[in-house]
């Protein structure tokens, strides 16, 4: 291969060993992202668990905290009502026109639509499209204004005056987004149910008394809607601050991350909701 | 740079032989360098031969590849990021840009280390900065945010932030870039200040000619990777090394290599 009278073979394995080290450096690169948003994660954790012991907990709950966490409760929660309303507003009526479109031409019965609509809508679809428009509304701004922190290095002035970053960052995010991904997919569940009883109504003549039917849903299912909203909202400030703060650069480097936070999310919701539906209905013999 | 480039004797910071390179072209290349204790050292060099990444390496906002840093007496570099905790109490830095936080007052920016690494309750913190504040004239700005201020009210409000904590060791990174004239030399009084009156330590990451040689008792010049030349500012000034005299007379053309320019 280093023969000099093999141009060709020198050339071709010039390539591919070229191939095999970028290989080799995007699963090293994966693999310590991976380890970097665990770390993140765990600190999170540990932030929280440290304030409920009361020894930073008197800094966060002053002027990084008390104030800090109603900035973030008003700004993942408060901001996002009408984004999440309208949004989830809208697929409820779409899907439910969808299912009495084809129910028509099928059987031609509604009365189970309702019932079966709400126990879709709380164990899946109110908690996941919620997660998922908070992973984009709410992801990029934590992503954008922990990125710039990081690339102006206040995130560095922080670290030199005594603070951890995540601390002061992530755990606010966290606990507001827990909490606010909690109310929102109830509004937003709540929302879509009544669209699509509105809309059967409207296009399909079904009668609201069979729609708004609530004999099927069970606790398991109301289980499932906590345990999602719940997993979702401690996700996506996780996954957002840990792209923030691995921004470089300049303002490119601060819209990548965003475009990332946006993306892993997202992506994070998709696979965290299979997991969790995957384990319910392995735990509970498929009768969910 | 003979008599003038021998480091004093004590060093109360050193760097040996570090070496860092981000994962690209390596940055330095095992440098070596020391500050006496009281000492106020300029670091100079082109734009990219990792003046700041030195200064930031000795607080761990940056990990080295290899060498060793030593600060007072014991190894720092290979101390964990909570064991820096201590070590940034005694160690401040100002930094480039002013880095005040938005959403904190200047009172509570200055408040912040007091409270984290002074132990200080919120009120006597506030008290205390807004004392801190009244030191470098913004006093009647303690409660406005920094988003409101110029550059050199905001540069001010950050040295009033970095010097709360009464530290041993000020790590400047161009504190006169983009301040007039008049607000750049005061700031190198205050330098001078630090050093003479409270015996802190001054780095100073600079390009500003007039600082540099107003201001310090010694020189590092980067070049690439390592101190190319340590000296006092008039030795510096004499040196017959082209690069340096180049550097120092701001020449474009001559046989130093600047990266990406």
């Amino acid at each position: 291969m280093s023969t000099s009278d093999a141009p060709d073979d020198h050339a071709h394995a010039a390539p591919a060993g070229g191939r095999i080290a970028r290989l080799g450096a995007a699963a090293l690169g994966a693999a310590r992202a991976t380890a970097e948003l665990w770390r993140v994660y765990v600190g999170t954790i540990a932030g929280i668990v440290r304030m409920l012991r009361g020894r930073r907990g008197r800094i966060v709950s002053r002027s990084a905290g008390r104030g800090e966490l109603w900035r973030q409760l008003h700004a993942i929660g408060n901001r996002s009502v009408v984004f999440v309303a309208v949004t989830l507003g809208f697929i409820g009526m779409v899907m439910t026109y969808q299912a009495c479109l084809q129910l028509g031409r099928v059987t031609g019965d509604y009365s189970q639509i309702g019932s079966q609509f709400l126990r879709l809508t709380v164990s899946d679809f109110g908690p996941t499209l919620t997660g998922l428009m908070l992973a984009t509304r709410v992801g990029a701004g934590i992503a954008a204004e922990i990125g710039s922190m990081k690339v102006t290095e206040q995130i560095d002035a922080l670290r030199m005056s005594g603070v951890l970053p995540i601390d002061h960052l992530i755990v606010p995010r966290f606990l507001a987004s827990l909490v606010m991904t909690l109310m929102l997919s109830t509004l937003g569940a709540a929302i879509m149910y009544a669209a699509g009883g509105l809309t059967a109504q409207a296009s399909f003549g079904v009668n609201p008394h069979t729609f708004f039917d609530l004999s099927l849903l069970r606790g398991r299912h109301v289980a499932m809607f906590v345990v999602k909203a719940a997993v979702f909202g401690a996700a996506i400030p996780v996954v957002a601050g840990f792209c923030g703060l691995r921004a470089r650069g300049s303002s490119e480097g601060v819209g990548r991350a965003t475009t990332a936070a946006v993306i892993g999310g997202s992506f994070a919701v998709i696979v965290l909701d299979f997991a969790i539906s995957a384990t319910a209905l392995f735990v509970t013999g498929g009768d969910l | 740079m003979s008599a003038a480039a021998t480091p004093p004797p004590g060093a109360y910071v050193e760097w040996r032989g570090v070496h860092t390179a981000f994962g690209g072209p390596p940055v330095l290349r095992g440098l070596d360098l020391a500050v006496a204790r009281g000492e106020v050292m300029f670091i100079i060099g082109a734009s990219g031969a990792g003046k700041s990444v030195t200064i930031k390496h000795l607080v761990g906002l940056l990990p080295i590849d290899a060498g060793e840093i030593w600060f007072a007496g014991a190894r720092i570099d290979q101390l964990p990021e909570r064991a820096f905790a201590p070590l940034r109490k005694r160690i401040g830095m100002v930094f480039q840009s002013a880095t005040l936080f938005d959403s904190m007052t200047l009172a509570e920016n200055v408040a912040l280390p007091l409270r984290k690494h002074g132990g200080l309750g919120h009120r006597a913190a506030l008290e205390d900065a807004r004392g801190r504040l009244a030191q470098v004239g913004m006093a009647e700005h303690a409660d406005r945010y920094p988003a409101e201020l110029s550059d050199g009210m905001r540069k001010r409000a950050a040295i009033a932030r970095t010097l709360a904590l009464s530290p041993e060791v000020v790590l400047f990174d161009e504190p006169t870039t983009g301040l007039d004239p008049i607000s750049a030399r005061r700031i190198d009084r205050l330098v001078r200040e630090l050093a003479e009156r409270l015996g802190v330590t001054a780095i100073v990451v600079s390009h500003d000619l007039p600082s540099i040689f107003g201001v310090a008792d010694r020189v590092a010049f980067l070049y690439q990777g390592v101190a190319h030349a340590v000296a006092t500012p008039a030795a510096l000034r004499a040196s017959p090394d082209p690069v340096v005299q180049q550097f120092v007379t701001g020449r474009s053309s001559g046989p130093m290599e600047t990266p990406g320019f």
